[in-house]
């Protein structure tokens, strides 16, 4: 029996060329050039590693608009088996909480799924909140920030990092595993895989396709707003200068605060 | 579980008054990360004149619950079955619900520790509220009860104000190192309110097959971070920073695209993808200071910022400055402390002279 499973990725802006628009408070992306969520790189990696094991099938799935569509095709040259594209206009601005239930009604649409994959968090919003608000509308199980899963028939054992250790816990399925970043070196897609990927095509869906209203998403729809963007706080420190010549006036002030210990 | 529908909000809002902290454990005992947010939901609960509701969720926790009463809270819920030995997901989330549905409060906070963010995530959903992430600033406005959470944002000089104005209870997040924790009182009073919680053979699905403690540094709680960026210019900058932060009892950080060239692993990088860290001391060697390197850190209590730039915007946040190049400053400074060392020990073990 072929495991289903499902990565799911948002497209990012690429690193320092982020821009918010300072009139709608929403990122404004055409200055920047975008990637595939880094953590969510590593999803797919795991998703590919749990196929090559297992057996199965990986649909990658993207809740954005069509411009992501030659990443999702990256995604699929590098071993994903299809890849769907979430897109509606009603479901711009949502926050977590309609993301999360827009992802889950699409993941239900595909029909029973074994294993979820996701990044921790996106490296623009990034408040890992999408992965277990997913888990928790499927009312499947979790194992959120781990580093590598094995699957053992009905049954994920995820190795789960946090602050204190290392976990290796057991979870049936359905389960939803949210990836650390970095965990894994993520293939790249060979050249064959990805002229493939571009023939075969995305598939796209809407809302109605996956059974919501259009008002249950969107801006209007979420929880939470932006409500303005303030200056980043300044703490008031006087930066007095110090030369290299001088360099023993700071020390003073490093024995001051009892910051140098005697001589172990 | 959590049916496929919008979040609806409350019809009365005035009903949903005080303010709940879930106080995170490990192995019975509260976090730091539960003790600074413990000591936040006071202010916000004085602020609005309303109580200070503490959850806890553990295998023995008598004990700790009343930690949290020491902490600040006036009433903690606590949740005890031995199978709550570990965190578990969604056990975890069930009784956190519990507690919410049945208090009622208008503001939840959660330590934003990656079991925290995933108990968060999952009880907004289920509360159909809204959930704010990594705050920097949390607060209530004294007269209307509304949670301020300000979060770092993508611009290079402002951070984000959220609000959930219509759901209740108005929750948020902020990482561990972010609020100072409050002092803590034996005298103070407040209510413990114990529950055995049965667990059905087979109810919890989640089973921890086993457990390593972390080995290596945790530079969130390092009291010296010694942080080097670009300005290093070469990997070997890293052993300097090493050399001081070995003479100084700290641990290295780094500005991220130092974590991505690979000089170091991740769990160095301080910031807004990083770690938050609030030392006693902490030394940016080439780091210009950016808003997303400076989430992280700009809560250390002393910042000495070494820069050959003298308009370094780390420059402007930091108590001491040297405009320099840090190959210069940095061989001198350790040179000055072994001096000092050696000086305080000369009786006892003469150490190994400095070298030049
Ligand atoms: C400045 C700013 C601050 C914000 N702060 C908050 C906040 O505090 N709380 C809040 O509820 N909302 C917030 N939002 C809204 C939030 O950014 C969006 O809902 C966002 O699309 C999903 O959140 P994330 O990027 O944090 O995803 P995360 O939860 O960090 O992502 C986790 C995983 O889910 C995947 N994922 C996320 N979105 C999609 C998608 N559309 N399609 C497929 N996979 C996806 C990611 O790729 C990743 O694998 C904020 C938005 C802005 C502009
Ligand atoms: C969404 C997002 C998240 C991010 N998250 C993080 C994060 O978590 N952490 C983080 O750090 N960054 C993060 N960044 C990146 C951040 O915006 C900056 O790009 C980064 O912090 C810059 O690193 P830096 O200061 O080392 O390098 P630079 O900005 O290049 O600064 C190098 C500094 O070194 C000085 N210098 C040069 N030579 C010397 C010398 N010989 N001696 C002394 N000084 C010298 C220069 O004057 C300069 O000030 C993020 C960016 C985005 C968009």
């Amino acid at each position: 029996m072929a495991l289903e499973l499902v990565v799911i990725t948002k497209i990012v802006p690429d690193g320092s060329e982020v821009f918010i628009d300072p009139v709608n408070l929403t990122l404004n992306r055409s200055l920047a050039t975008n990637v595939i969520n880094p953590a969510d790189e590593n999803a797919l990696e795991l998703a590919l590693q749990v196929k090559a094991r297992y057996g199965g099938r990986i649909t990658v799935l993207s809740m954005t608009p069509p411009f992501a569509i030659p990443y999702l095709e990256e995604c699929v040259g590098r071993g994903a088996d299809r890849a769907i594209l979430l897109s509606d206009k009603a479901v711009a601005g949502s926050d977590t909480y309609p993301t999360s239930l827009a992802i889950a009604a699409a993941i239900k649409h595909i029909g029973k799924v074994d294993i979820v994959f996701a990044g921790e968090k996106t490296s623009d919003s990034s408040t890992g909140h999408v992965g277990p608000g997913v888990a928790e509308f499927l009312d499947a199980e979790l194992a959120s920030y781990v580093s590598s899963v094995e699957y053992d028939d009905g049954y994920v054992i995820a190795t789960r990092e946090f602050e204190e250790g290392t976990e290796v816990v057991r979870i049936p399925t359905p389960a939803v595993v949210t990836v650390l970043t970095n965990s894994n070196n993520p293939r790249k897609a060979s050249l064959r895989r990805k002229i493939d990927a571009i023939r075969q095509g995305v598939i796209v869906w809407d809302l109605k396709e996956v059974g919501l209203p259009p008002d249950a998403v969107g801006l209007r729809n979420s929880p939470t707003i932006v409500k303005r963007m303030i200056p980043f706080p300044r703490r008031d420190r006087k930066g007095e200068k110090i030369t290299t010549d001088n360099i023993a006036k700071l020390v003073d002030v490093f024995e001051q605060n009892k910051l140098i210990k005697g001589g172990e | 579980m959590a049916e496929l529908v919008k979040a609806t909000p409350p019809e009365d809002v005035s009903q949903w008054k005080d303010v709940m902290v879930y106080c995170e454990t490990f192995q019975n005992k509260l976090t730091k990360a539960a003790q600074e947010m413990i000591g936040r939901g006071r202010v916000m609960a004085d602020k609005t004149k309303t109580k200070l509701i503490g959850v806890v969720i553990g295998s023995d926790i008598s004990d700790t619950a009343k930690e949290a009463g020491y902490y600040g809270c006036d009433r903690v819920i606590a949740f005890q079955s031995s199978a709550f030995d570990m965190y578990k997901s969604r056990p975890f989330t069930d009784n956190l619900t519990a507690a919410v549905k049945e208090a009622k409060p208008n503001i939840l906070i959660v330590p934003g520790t990656h079991n925290g963010r995933d108990l968060a995530a999952r009880t907004a959903i289920r509360v159909q509220s809204g959930l704010t992430a990594d705050c920097m600033e949390i607060d209530v406005e004294e007269d209307t009860g509304i949670l301020i959470a300000r979060r770092p944002d993508y611009g290079d000089s402002t951070m984000s104000e959220i609000r959930c104005e219509k759901h209740r209870p108005q929750m948020a997040t902020s990482r561990p190192g972010t609020f100072e924790v409050p002092p803590r009182d034996d005298k103070r009073k407040f209510k413990v309110d114990l529950r055995e919680v049965k667990v059905k053979k087979g109810q919890i699905k989640e089973e921890i097959l086993s457990f390593k403690p972390r080995s290596g540094e945790d530079i969130s709680i390092a009291k010296v971070v010694v942080a080097g960026g670009l300005g290093m210019g070469k990997p070997e900058g890293l052993k300097l920073l090493e050399e001081l932060a070995n003479e100084l009892g700290g641990v290295v950080g780094v500005s991220r695209p130092i974590a991505d060239l690979g000089w170091i692993s991740r769990s160095h990088q301080v910031g807004q993808t990083g770690i938050t860290v609030r030392p006693n001391l902490y030394i940016a060697a080439g780091i210009s200071g950016k808003p997303q390197h400076m989430v992280g850190m700009a809560n250390s209590k002393l910042i000495v910022s070494i820069n050959t730039d003298p308009d370094a915007e780390m420059n402007k946040n930091a108590d001491y400055v040297i405009v320099d190049d840090l190959y210069n400053v940095i061989p001198a400074l350790i040179e000055e402390i072994r001096k000092r060392k050696g000086a305080e020990n000369v009786e006892v073990a003469p150490k190994k002279k400095k070298k030049a």
